[in-house]
């Protein structure tokens, strides 16, 4: 008697999600396995990389980013740039200086940053604000006018805001909207309930944004908060958590000591940009291999890395 | 299946004899199927049922030991469901061929990755040698040095003869990775003679199969399997077959630890093993092989490995002690917090982003976080003097600031009271307000005025010793008289023989801000008025929540006790508080007209001698089913239950005063685990016990409007389970009806049109 394997492909199914327009349009979601179960079922949609770029990449210091940007000042350099590089599939503006409580950049200068990125690139853009619920849902409303008809997502919608985010965002310029929860399956669900009833926003319209840690700070939480979304999203036919998920990994990754610990700080530790690369594929794939259909990240190498891992596995 | 405790007592002699170290028979059968004991351990066993359980009891997946590791074992596919076991290890690898030089190098570099995080060791387990020239002599002399590491090792050898000589110059800390289709049998028989485990593998996993079902034939289970595949893809397919055809669908033949050889799949490219290595921690590699283990790598993948292995229902928690940040010396001032982990790498990671030298210390807090720890009596005073104390702080840090967190400003007194050198200061609320507190450093003037104070006590005199004073004399001079006032409402008694559902009212307290400010002024007023409305709501005992209470808990709960009772027609009492003398004091002054006084709680861990109390004063006592954090399952939750239920027997307690709680958890994080507490309550009835819980605990965080309906369910699903009594709020009334009902349509209670009334 010999083994033959089972298959389990289930009957619910992640949203496929398009973002962008034309030739560089991707599409994100669309499989009814887990992650990688290509034995279980073909994966039509490989997960896809977006490429972080930020109003305050001048105070990068790795030197690999430094050299890749060379020469960039603008946003729109960057981003032009951005797209050149290895295993980028899309580009991601973080506008952190945005923040009222640190910079506070203007929506107006922001809405310019973007436009001049839109007309600079062809690859889909998606935007994160600055973590303040009252700027970012301003900055949201321009961006998301400035830009219509590019199909961009806006990240995030939170519990707070999302009616007004998704009004704007997804109704009033047809953008898409990232839903965001921290490690919290019930208010994910919630908060997609939310959007599509209060807000109107079309189901296909969203994606989510689950919570994020780097590996070794609590990811725990991510990692299990990934596997019961896409258990519920596969094996309950949960359609209220259906939408493809965004894993933003380089915002954490950077952050954490063992990135940002010079050579000096830690000697036995070695090669600090080494380092911050380790955290940022780790985080990924770990992210990927939970459920995560996009990651977003920063650094050229740890993106080429996770680009092959993709191309391996799918 | 894993058999269940029960099944396994039908069998067991049923002699109580004890001579197992097990109280009972029964408990004994619990621990065997939680695998927490051996079933040899019973000498009275028949060698029959022992044959047969241990056939049944076997774990879908095998844990097979290589020296100190421990492998495989797992009974889930994600932690989420219970808990994954053993985590993967990791090994680097050589190979004959290398030159000498490179293996000495490897060796030695593989050493150098050597640290603890969070109390684990994190280091390279395993050597992996890879037999790639057939020549025995080489190939014993690779694995010498791997050897001389002190490591344990997998030998990767398909040839016979190479193996058998490297078996000579190497301990038994080693797996054998040398079964394929072709050699089985006599790879079986070198391991089997050695007594290691023999790793198989095979071209296809069909083939892998075959072969572990011919060494299962020959009797041999020590294996583990080598799923490398050609690509990351076919070996990510392999993993995942094997795991979820022993777990899912109940094949041991593949119930197996397995080894995952990232170095072949990602050769010479270090950043992909580490994504590959992230891949295979989550899914289902046991033994996970890399080129080499830099820091680089190490650092994140042993985050990962830790954060995916931490039992879910375990709180991860940091050592308790100094953690000097930013340069910090014995100069620099002192924060405190509690060591849950994300408490710990949240504050930390704050304090060192203010760029400030301080030392942040850690207490021992049970890992639970601040708010938590502090209402659970984790996180008194008391245990920070202890910490203090134990980590000799006084002598090793010389500056005498410490900054307490915002949100337990309340305990500044008291350990100001227990630390008087220190100069107690209360920091900001959240850990986010930390970085601008320490660059400002707004700590200095409230330490100052601190100082001041300290200094104006020191030069009052040192305060004469103070004399404590019995529960007679506490009563005559610290509990203010009691004035009864008429709140319109009047207990209507309740008869302890009586088996209708018995309500506890959880309204009065202490987390209440309006609860815990009448308690500390002693202020009737607020108290009566809650107590009234549980009352007219239908409550058949009321709980007094009294706070921590490390100071004053006897006369407090003296007080609370005869406010009470006095006010309300001696209604019965829950006295639930951290502090038991306090609980003693209040048992002291209670009036038992209307039934026993409860004691809230026990435990089976660090509050187990609550039970003592309850014997020893004739008291009701609810025995929470938990040790250090939730139970796992039930199986647990009945180990606890029996060894709580033997200790208050042996004391003298009769099986009726202890109310069984099986911890109620929340929805909105725990919705798989509410039928399994629904089912602990059926095995208290099954066994005659009587049960109670924080019921309202389920619907937590849940809208207002909904947690009514969601609560009253839960209670008719638990009273069908034979649930006895509830700690709740008897306020909801759509609860109030629902028990009332229930208690129509068990019969506890004849029927009448206006029985809602009543």
């Amino acid at each position: 008697m010999s083994f033959v394997p089972k298959t389990q492909p289930f009957s619910g199914k992640i949203n496929a999600v398009t973002l962008g327009t034309g030739d560089k349009a991707i599409v994100i979601g669309g499989q009814n396995v887990l992650p990688f179960y290509t034995f279980d079922a073909a994966i039509e949609h490989a997960p896809k990389i977006g490429v972080e770029i930020s109003d305050a990449a001048n105070e990068w210091t790795a030197p690999g980013l430094v050299e890749f940007y060379a020469g960039c000042s603008t946003m729109a350099d960057y981003a032009k740039k951005a797209e050149t590089m290895e295993g980028a599939d899309f580009i991601v503006l973080n506008f952190e200086s945005a923040d009222p409580n640190g910079a506070n950049r203007s929506v107006a200068d922001c809405v310019a940053d973007a436009k001049a990125v839109a007309e600079a690139v062809s690859m889909p853009i998606v935007i994160m604000g600055c973590k303040n619920l009252e700027k970012d849902g301003e900055l949201f409303a321009k961006i998301s006018e400035a830009l219509q008809g590019k199909n961009i997502v806006c990240m995030s919608a939170k519990q707070e805001n999302c009616k007004t985010v998704g009004a704007s965002v997804a109704l009033a310029y047809g953008q898409k909207v990232g839903a965001e929860t921290a490690d919290d399956i019930n208010l994910a669900k919630q908060l997609n309930i939310m959007l599509k009833k209060d807000a109107n926003v079309p189901a296909d319209s969203i994606v989510m944004n689950i919570g994020t840690a780097a590996v070794g700070y609590g990811f725990e939480y991510v990692a299990s908060t990934l596997d019961r979304i896409r258990l519920a999203a596969l094996a309950q036919s949960d359609a209220d958590l259906q939408m493809p998920i965004i894993a933003p990994v380089s915002t954490d990754t950077w952050g954490v000591k063992e990135s940002t610990a010079s050579e000096a700080d830690e000697p036995s530790w070695g090669n600090q940009e080494d380092r911050a690369i380790g955290m940022e594929v780790a985080t990924a794939a770990a992210n990927l291999t939970g459920g995560a259909d996009a990651v977003i990240m920063r650094h050229p190498v740890a993106i080429a890395t996770i680009k092959k891992f993709i191309n391996e596995l799918v | 299946m894993a058999l269940k405790g029960l099944d396994i007592f039908k069998l067991s002699p049923k002699k109580n004899c004890k001579e197992c170290g097990s109280p009972t028979c029964m408990a004994f059968c619990m621990k065997v199927a939680q695998g927490a004991v051996e079933i040899d351990k019973c000498p009275y066993f028949s060698d029959d049922a022992k044959a047969m359980l241990n056939e049944q009891t076997a774990p879908p997946m095998k844990t097979i030991s290589v020296g100190e590791h421990k492998l495989g074992g797992e009974t889930v596919l994600f932690r989420h469901e219970k808990t994954l076991v053993n985590k993967n290890l990791y090994a680097v690898c050589v190979c004959t061929g290398m030159d000498a030089a490179a293996v000495d190098a490897k060796l030695a570099d593989l050493q150098k990755v050597d640290y603890e995080r969070i109390g684990e060791r994190m280091y390279v387990e395993f050597v992996f040698v890879a037999n790639k020239q057939d020549d025995p002599a080489v190939y014993a002399e690779l694995v010498k040095k791997a050897a001389a590491t002190g490591r344990s090792l997998v030998l990767q050898c398909w040839d016979v003869e190479c193996a058998k000589a490297a078996l000579e110059v190497c301990g038994k800390d080693v797996i054998l990775d040398g079964a394929t289709p072709s050699n089985w049998e006599a790879m079986n028989a070198l391991a089997t003679e050695k007594g290691i485990a023999l790793g198989v593998w095979a071209e296809n996993i069909s083939d892998l199969y075959d072969t572990v079902k011919n060494l299962e034939a020959k009797g041999n289970k020590n294996l583990v399997l080598d799923v490398t595949g050609k690509t990351a893809k076919e070996t990510l397919a392999n993993a995942v077959l094997v795991r979820r055809t022993a777990i899912k669908d109940g094949d041991r033949s593949f119930g197996y630890p397995s080894i995952v050889n990232v170095a072949k799949l990602a050769k010479g490219d270090a950043h992909l093993q580490t994504a590959y290595a992230s891949m295979f921690t989550e899914k289902y590699a046991s033994i996970i092989v890399m080129e080499n283990m830099t820091y680089a790598q190490a650092l994140p993948l042993y985050g990962l490995r830790q954060n995916i292995y931490t039992d879910p229902q375990k709180p991860m928690k940091v050592e308790a002690k100094i953690y000097p940040l930013n340069g910090a010396d014995e100069n620099s001032p002192c924060a405190l917090t509690v060591d849950f982990a994300l408490t710990y790498f949240l504050v930390s990671g704050e304090l060192e982003r203010s760029n400030q030298p301080v030392n942040l210390i850690i207490t021992d807090a049970s890992g639970m976080s601040v708010l938590t720890a502090w209402a659970a009596g984790k996180f008194s005073s008391s245990t920070v003097k202890k910490t203090f104390e134990e980590l000799d702080i006084a002598n090793k840090i010389k500056n005498r600031t410490l900054i307490i967190p915002g949100k337990v400003a309340v305990m500044k007194g008291e350990i100001q009271e227990k630390l008087p050198e220190w100069n107690v200061v209360v920091g900001p609320l959240e850990a986010v307000q930390l970085p601008k507190y320490m660059k400002d450093k707004e700590y200095e003037a409230a330490a100052a005025a601190a100082a001041a104070e300290n200094a104006a006590k020191a030069a009052a005199g040192a305060t004469a010793e103070v004399k404590e004073l019995s529960f007679e004399e506490l009563l005559e001079t610290k509990v203010p008289k009691i004035e009864v006032v008429d709140m319109g409402v009047n207990y209507k008694g309740y008869n302890p023989e009586s088996k209708t559902f018995v309500t506890i009212g959880e309204r009065i307290h202490c987390i209440a801000p309006a609860i815990r400010k009448a308690m500390d002024e002693r202020d009737p007023k607020p108290i009566l008025e809650r107590a009234a409305q549980q009352i007219a709501a239908g409550a058949t005992y009321l709980d007094v929540n009294i706070g921590p209470a490390e100071k004053d808990g006897p006369e407090r709960m003296m007080w609370a006790v005869k406010l009470l009772q006095e006010n309300f027609n001696n209604v019965p009492l829950a006295l639930d508080t951290a502090n038991k003398k306090a609980i003693e004091a209040g048992i002291k002054v209670y009036n038992r007209t209307n039934g026993k006084p409860i004691v809230n709680s026990a435990d089976a861990g660090s509050r187990i001698s609550y039970i003592d109390l309850a014997a020893a004063n004739d008291a009701i006592c609810i025995a929470l089913c938990s040790a250090d954090g939730i139970a796992k399952d039930n199986e647990e939750r009945m180990v606890h239950c029996d060894n709580m239920l033997e200790r208050g027997l042996s004391l003298g307690m009769s099986s009726d005063d202890l109310w069984f709680d099986p911890l109620f958890l929340v929805v909105k994080g725990m919705q798989d685990k509410q039928m399994e507490v629904l089912e602990a309550i059926k095995m208290f009835s099954d066994k005659g016990l009587k049960s109670t819980g924080g019921l309202s605990n389920n619907s937590n965080g849940a809208p207002k409007d909904v947690r009514p309906i969601m609560d009253s369910a839960l209670v008719a699903m638990c009273m069908m389970q034979g649930l006895t009594s509830a700690i709740v709020n008897p306020n909801d009334r759509r609860l109030m009806e629902t028990i009332k009902s229930c208690d129509i349509f068990k019969n506890h209670v004849l029927y009448s049109d206006s029985y809602l009334d009543l």
